[in-house]
């Protein structure tokens, strides 16, 4: 029973002693850490050199932890760190820590610099023309670091299509994001689109196509081998003609009897050959559009 | 029977260290819990424009995002950039790559934990191309070096997001920290 108590006083003890010896450890340690105060800067911009103040004495390790890098290095306190523009690149929330046996930190942010590029989405690559909210652009600028600008900043947009004025218009960045909507234009070819902010420009083109055909006007007449049918040049309803490959769909009937042929529009006119003998009615028909109905009498 | 007694005694010790030493362990053990759980990620999408978002899309964006976080928390934990892979892109994903790296050189890791972040869609394009979020994150961040915890926070910060999709996901292209919205 002694014995046991002994061991249970023995641990006890030891305990005790243990916990003096951590606390005289750790007593040691603050009285040698010293209080540290550190200043950041304020208003740091991307790539730009800055200093984080320090009050103090004695050497200690810095470390600085940004949005795309940590590092490491030996000061001496009550001098300025000095930070290089290559360690502030990006724009973000770092955290400057200080450790000479205590660790102060304190947070700054690091704002973007100014634009030197831009994303530039434009939709769609192709476009038929005189529809209305159809063309869309997003232009988003970055500064050189890759960082998202977000200070407003006003965006020129400027829609030149061929043989008209350009349509400048100028929209401001709201989240470092500027956009518009508008008309494709009346005739068909290229739509340069451009964004600039100030020296920063990015150009898209938008290839402006023939909306679907306005009107069908058919012509045909009895050959040899059967009725060669053609159509007139076929146009949108702005005049443009529409592109090769549209298809057109011409139908013979002849009684009960109806027969029809696919025929590819090939520089404006979409030809075709049919095979009947007796008197029929042909028409045509592309897309929702109709043409007129062509009455050809029997072979003779 | 004195023998019998000390045995009993030790026996009792044994069990009370044993027990003990399973507290210790179980106490910090429920501690970091959180550092394996899931971030907690909610997203408002009442005020984005000109597009509306689609339920489905929503749901997408949600999910990636809250994917995105517990792969940078195990990256940044971890210091192992591959975790990054799939759900970060462009600018993004070379930021994170090379904060991980410089982690490594730098002899330090970094822990995001009890991850809370409230999603605001501000910007949705016209063609659903792109999605600007901002995100109100709040989380305890500890940066260590070694097994010496030399940072520790509550923090509560700001990002705008910039998010496009992917084949079969949404991808973060930019992750920026401001001091404000």
């Amino acid at each position: 029973m002694s014995s046991s108590i002994n061991t249970a006083c023995k641990i006890h003890s030891a305990w005790r002693g243990s916990t003096f010896l951590l606390g005289l450890l750790c007593f040691t340690a603050m009285a040698f850490a010293q209080d540290v105060t550190l200043h950041p800067p304020s208003a740091a911009i991307a790539g730009q050199a800055a200093a984080i103040g320090t009050e103090g004495s004695g050497s200690a390790t810095f470390y600085l932890i940004g949005p795309s890098s940590s590092m490491k290095r030996n000061v001496h306190l009550g001098r300025e760190i000095t930070l290089n523009a290559g360690e502030l690149r990006q724009s973000g929330r770092y955290v400057a820590v200080v450790c000479n046996g205590r660790c102060t930190s304190a947070v700054f942010y690091v704002s973007p610099a100014k634009p030197a590029s831009m994303i530039f989405l434009v939709h769609p690559s192709r476009a038929p023309v005189s529809q209305s909210d159809l063309i869309s652009g997003v232009a988003i600028p970055f500064d050189e670091f890759k960082n998202l600008v977000l200070t407003p900043a006003t965006v020129q947009f400027q829609l030149t299509a061929k043989g008209e004025s350009p349509a400048p218009r100028g929209v401001e960045t709201r989240d470092g994001i500027a956009w518009f909507r508008a008309n494709s234009g009346k005739s068909a070819g290229a739509l340069q689109v451009q964004a600039s902010i100030k020296d920063v420009i990015a150009r898209r083109v938008v290839q402006q196509v023939a909306s679907d055909p306005c009107s069908l006007r058919i012509k045909g007449q009895r050959t040899s081998n059967g009725i060669l049918i053609e159509t007139e040049p076929v146009r949108d309803c702005s005049g443009n003609p529409v592109p090769d490959g549209t298809i057109v769909t011409f139908t013979a009937k002849n009684g009960n009897e109806t027969s029809t042929v696919d025929a590819p529009v090939k520089q404006d006119v979409a030809r075709a050959r049919m095979a009947a003998k007796g008197p029929v009615v042909i028409s045509a028909a592309s897309g929702v559009v109709m043409g007129n109905e062509l009455h050809l009498g029997a072979q003779e | 029977m004195q023998s019998v007694f000390q045995n009993g005694f030790r026996g009792r010790m044994q069990r009370a260290l044993a027990i003990s030493a399973l507290l210790m362990c179980l106490v910090p053990c429920g501690f970091s819990a959180p550092a394996d759980s899931a971030p907690d990620v909610i997203l408002n999408a009442t005020h984005v424009g000109p597009r509306r978002i689609e339920p489905l899309t929503e749901r997408s964006v949600l999910r990636d995002y809250k994917f995105g976080w517990a792969n940078l928390a195990q990256a940044f934990q971890s210091n192992s950039a591959g975790a990054l892979n799939g759900l970060f892109a462009g600018t993004a994903i070379t930021w994170l790559t090379d904060a991980v790296q410089s982690q490594i050189r730098a002899g330090l890791t970094s822990r995001y934990l009890n991850q809370h972040h409230k999603l605001d869609a501000v910007f949705y394009a016209p063609e659903g191309d792109l999605i600007e979020l901002h995100d109100t994150a709040e989380y305890d961040y500890q940066i260590l070096e070694g097994s010496k915890t030399i940072h520790t926070e509550h923090a509560f910060v700001h990002y705008v997001v910039l998010m496009t999709p992917g084949a079969d996901r949404w991808v973060i292209r930019q992750l920026q920290s401001v001091p404000q919205f």
